[in-house]
């Protein structure tokens, strides 16, 4: 809808890396905030060095993965080595509601933009730190990269095939995980600051949010001193379930027989309708126990057509099941382009490329994708102009000292 | 100490992981949560456990106590008329409606918004569905392994080595923690325009789109590259690989060249380290077959923590394989207070994980236990002026 953005007015300075800090501020730009990427050439973002590049040609503003995730923001081009560009920084964070960084603990205080200093810069300032251990105890100064959050975690002692190592979850799990409960956080900061006029410091740890998204193990461990053992894609109470080889090269189609009367449209599905009556397999708990057979029976089914037929077929029976969807499967996904996911908005390096958009509607508040992610430092000027009050003189001056790269 | 939004009144219609922890977020920051179960079974995941001494009961799900804290529960049957009459009263106190019930049964619990919208106009409602209220697939049923692959996850990881084994989701329902994120993101969001507004509105979450949100750098292979994102494909750097120890399961994490050289320092600079087929990130990367036996036969011999303690010191960022008793053990994890233990008047003590960020201001708190089966109906409904016995002779709560 086009009415107003629900955080408009509200801006935040984003000394984000990588994908955790990004991520959380990409939320607050989807919700109308001015968010301005604090860069620098001398040291950029990973993710504008990462493939995929546009038609496989580098270029720091050619990354899919910067482009993805910095969307609707501003890019601002300041080295933080230099007096000049902290100056112009602190200015920046004062003119700001929202300071969001993801360094190691402590790298923000030896620049002088640490909570002690910017707090006095601005009264009411809202500052997040999304680090992987937290800024404190005993491992705050531990490093912490995106892989190794998810071991770190507890979440890949859990997942894996039976019998198999402990396997990761094929993303970097803890960085959008971590990103949104930031949003949360500041949300609800912004609101009680809304209606208080008090500021705060939020001190945010990935593994810690990450272990919240795990409960199902850790009170297995708290209540009985044990942990799921490694299942693959099996549940404990449903039955059939998991990801069924289909046909075609390297096709899946996931199902899930969520109960005993899903069972019954199963079988009469894939027209086995006797099976429903069969005391082998009529009740949860006698399918949990020949499991092995049992999925024989689902994968000389799904075996013998496409993961896109199984899924009408068993869909219409009212029996959940989906493709194994690969990129290319969601990029060409008829659902999600028919309700307009994608966006497809100009960028002055890549051109017109499709990227992911927002997972939410809002029947009113205008909360969209604003424009294609920054080229770096694409808004210097504009930002210190009129966000930290320089003049043309001034900027040039910056620009002399080398601060503005 | 006050808290972020305890002016805040939710009503939670959930069943399962997704709306109970998007109102879980809100209740741990001080919102005024009440939950609504049906009456009999109540929420799914009373019965899904664990349980002290894998023993079913209701009142004793370490998931549904963890996800319920901070929240009054009342039994109300949504597909009586009455019932949803009741839920109409109790939303027109509220702020916020979220809610997880599957699009096809929307209108039959009398979660209408057009409806509930033209009574109470500053209501927000918060809609979670699978593949969300619209489109071609928004019929459709998702469970976690059912969203997880069709938000295009599960493709993204197995083993490279095995072909012949399915791509592999994560453990618990994660499609429905993401799906639950995002409606706190976009509830705060709508309840923040209404500060400007003074009008509520419908936001909508599909969890599809949630997880195709978080697909790393892997989607934009295919509009940038036309290339296929597979969980078949050799990771181009190493070593980023679990490796067995003696006493459990390393993770190693070497991106940059000098977190290599570090590692090879550690493990005395053993002559294979200088191969030409490990000179650098890519050649690893492209030589893991031969790399991983070496590395395997060295850590072997390793204790884990020895191991990660030796490498953090150096910067490298290595991190153990936590299992389970591993968090709970951590000195770090203790000295930041991380675990909360909650007294339950039936499941007695429970330690479930706490607070997931440390607000300077408003503190995140654990303040009561989760409902027990109807705890709070004869309490809640008092408020808005009916009597739950005559209700319950009703069979509606």
């Amino acid at each position: 809808m086009a009415g107003r953005a629900p955080l408009a007015g509200v801006r935040v300075a984003d000394f984000t890396w990588v994908w955790a800090g990004p991520f959380c501020t990409l939320q607050l730009a989807h919700l109308g905030a001015e968010v301005i990427r604090v860069e620098t050439a001398t040291r950029p973002c990973v993710t504008r060095l990462l493939p995929p590049f546009a038609d496989f040609e580098p270029g720091p503003n050619r990354s899919g993965y910067f482009n993805q995730y910095n969307q609707g923001k501003k890019s601002i081009a300041l080295d933080l080595k230099r007096p000049e560009a902290i100056e112009a920084a602190q200015r920046l964070c004062a003119a700001s509601d929202v300071v969001v960084e993801n360094f190691a603990a402590g790298v923000m205080e030896r620049m002088g933009l640490g909570w002690e200093v910017l707090r006095r810069l601005r009264a009411d300032l809202i500052m997040i730190a999304l680090s992987g251990y937290g800024a404190t105890g005993p491992d705050s100064d531990k490093v912490s990269y995106g892989p190794a959050q998810v071991p770190l975690s507890g979440m890949s002692s859990v997942t894996g095939y039976r019998g198999f190592p402990p396997m990761h979850v094929g993303i970097s799990y803890g960085d959008p995980t971590g990103g949104l409960h930031g949003a949360v956080a500041v949300l609800a900061a912004l609101l009680h600051r809304a209606r208080t006029g008090q500021g705060q410091y939020i001190d945010l740890s990935q593994w810690e949010t990450s272990m919240a998204v795990l409960p199902e193990a850790i009170c297995g461990w708290t209540m009985n001193g044990a942990a799921p053992e490694r299942d693959g894609n099996r549940d404990a109470h449903m039955a059939p379930h998991g990801v069924f080889r289909a046909a075609g090269e390297d096709r899946w189609v996931a199902l899930a027989v969520e109960d005993d009367a899903a069972w019954t449209r199963f079988a009469a599905a894939i027209g086995r309708p006797e099976l429903a009556s069969d005391p082998r397999w009529a009740t949860a708990a006698a399918r949990k126990q020949s499991e092995d057979e049992l999925e024989e029976i689902v994968t000389a089914w799904t075996g013998a057509r496409s993961p896109e037929e199984a899924t009408a077929t068993l869909q219409a029976a009212g029996v959940a099941a989906f493709t194994a969807a690969t990129n290319r499967d969601l990029a060409e996904d008829p659902h999600l382009n028919a309700r307009g996911f994608f966006v497809e908005l100009p960028h002055p390096v890549v051109g017109t490329r499709k990227h992911v958009g927002v997972p939410w509607r809002m029947s009113e508040s205008d909360c969209r994708v604003r424009g294609a992610a920054p080229c770096l430092g694409a808004d210097t000027e504009q930002v210190l102009r009129d966000v930290c009050g320089y003049g043309a003189a001034e900027i040039t001056r910056l620009r002399e000292a080398r601060a503005l790269v | 100490m006050p808290a972020a939004l305890d002016q805040l009144q939710v009503l939670e219609v959930g069943s399962g992981v997704a709306a109970a922890y998007g109102a879980k977020l809100l209740a741990d920051l001080g919102a005024q949560v009440i939950k609504v179960e049906p009456p009999g079974g109540g929420d799914a995941t009373r019965a899904r456990g664990p349980f002290p001494g894998d023993v079913p009961h209701p009142e004793k799900s370490g998931l549904f106590l963890y996800l319920n804290a901070n929240k009054r529960g009342i039994t109300l049957d949504l597909t009586r008329p009455r019932g949803r009459e009741v839920l109409e009263r109790l939303a027109a106190r509220a702020d916020l409606l979220v809610h997880d019930v599957h699009p096809r049964e929307m209108a039959g619990r009398g979660l209408d918004y057009e409806r509930l919208s033209a009574m109470h106009p500053a209501l927000v409602m918060t809609s979670i569905a699978p593949f969300g209220l619209g489109g071609p697939h928004a019929g459709y049923r998702g469970p976690d392994v059912v969203t997880w692959s069709a938000g295009g996850v599960a493709a993204l990881n197995g083993e490279p080595t095995r072909p012949d084994l399915p791509p592999l989701k994560a453990f618990g329902d994660q499609s429905s923690f993401q799906a639950g994120l995002n409606a706190a993101i976009g509830s705060l969001g709508a309840l923040f325009a209404r500060l400007a507004t003074g009008r509520g509105e419908h936001v909508e979450v599909c969890t599809q789109e949630c997880l195709a949100a978080i697909l790393e750098l892997t989607f934009e292979f295919w509009p940038y590259c036309g290339l296929l994102a597979s969980r078949l494909g050799a990771k181009p750097i190493q070593p980023l690989c679990f490796m067995e120890c003696r006493d459990g399961w390393i993770f190693l994490c070497c991106v940059e060249e000098h977190q290599w050289k570090c590692l090879v320092d550690i493990m005395g600079k053993p002559e294979w380290a200088s191969m030409e087929l490990f000179a650098d990130r890519l050649s690893r990367g492209a030589n893991f077959d031969a790399l991983q036996g070496f590395l395997q036969e060295w850590c072997r011999e390793q204790s884990v923590h020895e191991l990660y303690e030796a490498a953090q010191r150096r910067r490298v960022p290595l991190a153990p394989v936590s299992t389970m008793g591993d968090l709970l053990a951590s000195p770090h994890l203790r000295a930041r207070g991380f675990f909360a233990a909650i007294e339950h008047p039936v499941a007695g003590a429970v330690t479930v994980p706490g607070a997931p960020y440390k607000l300077s201001a408003t503190p995140w708190t654990l303040r009561a236990p989760a409902p027990c089966l109807g705890q709070h109906t004869a309490e809640v409904l008092a408020e808005i002026g009916l009597d739950a016995a005559a209700l319950a002779r009703e069979a509606v709560v």
